[in-house]
């Protein structure tokens, strides 16, 4: 069916409004997409490591989650939701519980790329009936953005500080999809908020209904970490696909799809100027960074385009 | 002594690792610690120190195992979650002798719990929480003042027995800010035949975290134990205050020793005889603190469910004259909540 914006919006969100995420952040945008993907009559049980997304959605008493929710230590999301799946294949081929039970978890990017990385792809391997939802942030939010392994280079954050020595986060970022996808799972995809989110939309439903292991990897941008006025969030998103830094894409059994190619690629700059954690790199004389920034998003760009053809 | 300054307590922590040569520093973030990772990220710059953030605590822990086997000094900085991850780690370096220093800024648990004041890992880092038997020195501040001169103390004795060193705050000490005189710089000053530094020239080191039949590991293990005596007799700290003449005496340690002073000045204005034993070492527990105070009453206050209070009943000779109050999920109670108690005890 195709996708219909206003229909799919107006299903009732999984996702219950009065969370304490901060207005412009993007965890709860994708959190609430990806949850609209769930069919009205399935149910779904989700995981969520420790991250901001944990910590302002469950003020216990109170919660905002309206499925079954369960979480876990910050390294062990992906462990524990394939607990709950097991279980839940064992009581349903028992004829103990009902089959139409869907299994998600939701991460953050230090607890997906990082910590949560060995359970992540033990849970990816075993091809398990789950979805990985990887918010990325580009860094450790909730603790006082710190950077993580999602930071992209020469960000700025409180322990990759820019000053006189270095020039924000030294090191490339890794490349989780790519990893996952190395994984042959049957589904490993990449999106973000783009124009009325039909991507994101089309992408959680194929994760959500393919048999086995899927993986969501969606930027998420943070107001406070990457210092934009709020209003900005989608523009930002735009931003990032349009200059191919976040391509969307999707790899189904091994196939690579590129599902947007930007017909006149923009410069990184317009992606990277409308964030503060970049500041430093437009004073004069960081000219080399930035163009080592493009070359570096060319260059990716380029591989994934020889990996979809 | 340094200058004064008016600081955070993790911020003071960190500065004062730095002045006592701890160039070496690998962290994870995680609340109520993160100010001493972003410390050292910073200082690296400016100082040409190492910081390296981990990808886990499980990975920074194995770093200052792998700094430390070199014989520099090395700290990492966490709280109880972390702390937890960390705990193989703890282990092996205690097997392997690797003078480490360990910051454990404590929050409640058990689990994901609160990120307010606690005391509730006491067990963990007193009684070992990694596998196998072993020991590690545990000191506990009670001041940002005194945390910046136990972390200098925590590397001089991390190196004098070879072992881990644990440095136990909590979140109400890492997070306040108190006037502080920095303590002056304290550099390395030890016998460092036995780090691996490359042999060139000498006999190479060997250190080994495992056996070969029971007989030569147990051989290990009597003489690892044998290290550990020495530190139990030579390494207990403690502190009392107007126990002579008292009818009861607090026991309580860290944040929660302030509130117990407080306590110990309302009961004495109000005429009752009142004193504290404030334990600095927690490892080994300071059993001397006790000494001709067996006939007392004993008042254990902590932020847990009681878990120092089993040090303090297997210390006295009456165990039945230890009675415990504490406060948990992050409360921390006022020092009339204690004096109310005092006086629940009544004076004989």
């Amino acid at each position: 069916m195709a996708y219909n914006f206003k229909e799919v919006m107006n299903r009732p969100d999984r996702l219950a409004s009065g969370h304490r995420m901060c207005a412009g952040c993007g965890a709860p945008i994708a959190v609430r997409a990806v949850l609209k993907a769930i069919k009205p009559e399935d149910h779904a049980v989700i995981c969520s490591a420790t991250c901001c997304l944990e910590v302002s959605t469950c003020m216990y008493p109170y919660t905002s989650w309206k499925d079954s929710f369960i979480h876990s230590a910050f390294e062990n999301a992906g462990a524990t939701i394939c607990g709950v799946e097991a279980a839940h294949r064992s009581l349903a081929a028992q004829g103990k519980a009902p089959q139409n039970y869907k299994f998600l978890a939701f991460g953050g990017d230090g607890g997906t790329y990082d910590i949560g990385f060995q359970s992540l792809s033990g849970a990816m391997e075993r091809n398990q009936d789950m979805v990985y939802v990887c918010y990325d942030n580009g860094a450790y939010m909730n603790t006082g953005i710190q950077r993580s392994s999602a930071t992209p280079k020469y960000a700025d954050t409180t322990t990759s500080a820019t000053g006189k020595a270095s020039a924000g986060k030294q090191q490339n970022r890794k490349d989780l999809t790519e990893i996952i996808a190395a994984h042959h799972v049957p589904y490993a995809a990449q999106t973000t908020f783009i124009g009325n989110l039909k991507d994101l939309y089309e992408k959680a439903e194929k994760a959500i209904y393919t048999p086995g292991a899927a993986f969501l990897n969606v930027m998420a941008p943070c107001p406070r970490g990457w210092r934009y006025e709020t209003e900005d969030i989608m523009e930002i998103c735009k931003m990032a696909v349009e200059t191919c830094y976040w391509p969307l894409y999707e790899v189904e059994n091994d196939v690579w799809k590129i599902n947007y190619e930007p017909k006149n690629k923009r410069p990184i700059e317009d992606f990277l100027k409308t964030q503060g954690r970049f500041k430093h790199l437009f004073k004069k004389g960081n000219e080399e960074l930035i163009a080592e920034i493009q070359r570096d998003v060319d260059a990716r760009w380029e591989l994934l385009l020889k990996k979809a053809k | 002594m340094g200058e004064k300054v008016f600081l955070q307590g993790n911020v003071a922590l960190a500065e004062s690792a730095i002045r006592a040569g701890c160039k070496y520093f690998f962290g994870y973030p995680i609340t109520p610690s993160s100010e001493v990772p972003e410390y050292y990220a910073r200082k690296a710059q400016e100082e040409g120190l190492v910081f390296v953030q981990g990808e886990t605590e499980v990975a920074c822990f194995n770093m200052i195992a792998g700094t430390a086997a070199t014989g520099k000094r090395v700290m990492t900085a966490t709280a109880g979650p972390g702390f937890s991850l960390g705990q193989e780690a703890m282990s092996y370096m205690a097997a392997a002798g690797l003078p480490a220093v360990v910051v454990e800024v404590m929050r409640p648990g058990p689990a994901d719990g609160e990120i307010l004041a606690s005391q509730g890992d006491y067990f963990q880092a007193v009684k070992g929480g990694g596998h196998g038997d072993y020991n590690t020195l545990v000191l506990a501040p009670c001041s940002v003042q005194e945390m910046c001169e136990l972390i200098q103390d925590c590397f001089e004795l991390a190196e004098k027995y070879r072992n881990p060193v644990i440095l136990l705050s909590d979140a109400l000490l890492a997070k306040m800010r108190e006037n502080v005189e920095l303590p002056g710089r304290k550099e390395q000053n030890c016998d460092l035949s036995w780090a691996l530094t490359g042999c060139a020239g000498r006999k190479h080191n060997v250190m080994t975290t495992c056996g070969d039949g029971a007989a030569q590991w147990e051989k290990f293990n009597l003489d690892l134990q044998e290290k550990f005596a020495k530190i139990k007799a030579n390494e207990e700290r403690w502190e009392n205050y107007q126990t002579e003449d008292a009818d009861i005496i607090l026991v309580a340690y860290g944040s929660m020793a302030r509130v117990a002073m407080g306590a110990m000045k309302l009961a004495r204005e109000a005429g009752l005889k009142v004193g504290l034993v404030r334990p600095i070492s927690l490892w080994p527990f300071p059993v001397k603190a006790f000494e001709g105070l067996g006939d007392k009453t004993f008042l254990v206050t902590e932020l847990s469910a009681g878990q120092m209070v089993e040090d303090v009943k297997l210390t006295v000779p009456h165990k039945e004259n230890v009675y415990f109050y504490g406060r948990l999920g992050g409360f921390v109670p006022s020092p009339k909540e204690i004096f109310e108690q005092i006086k629940k005890l009544g004076v004989k």
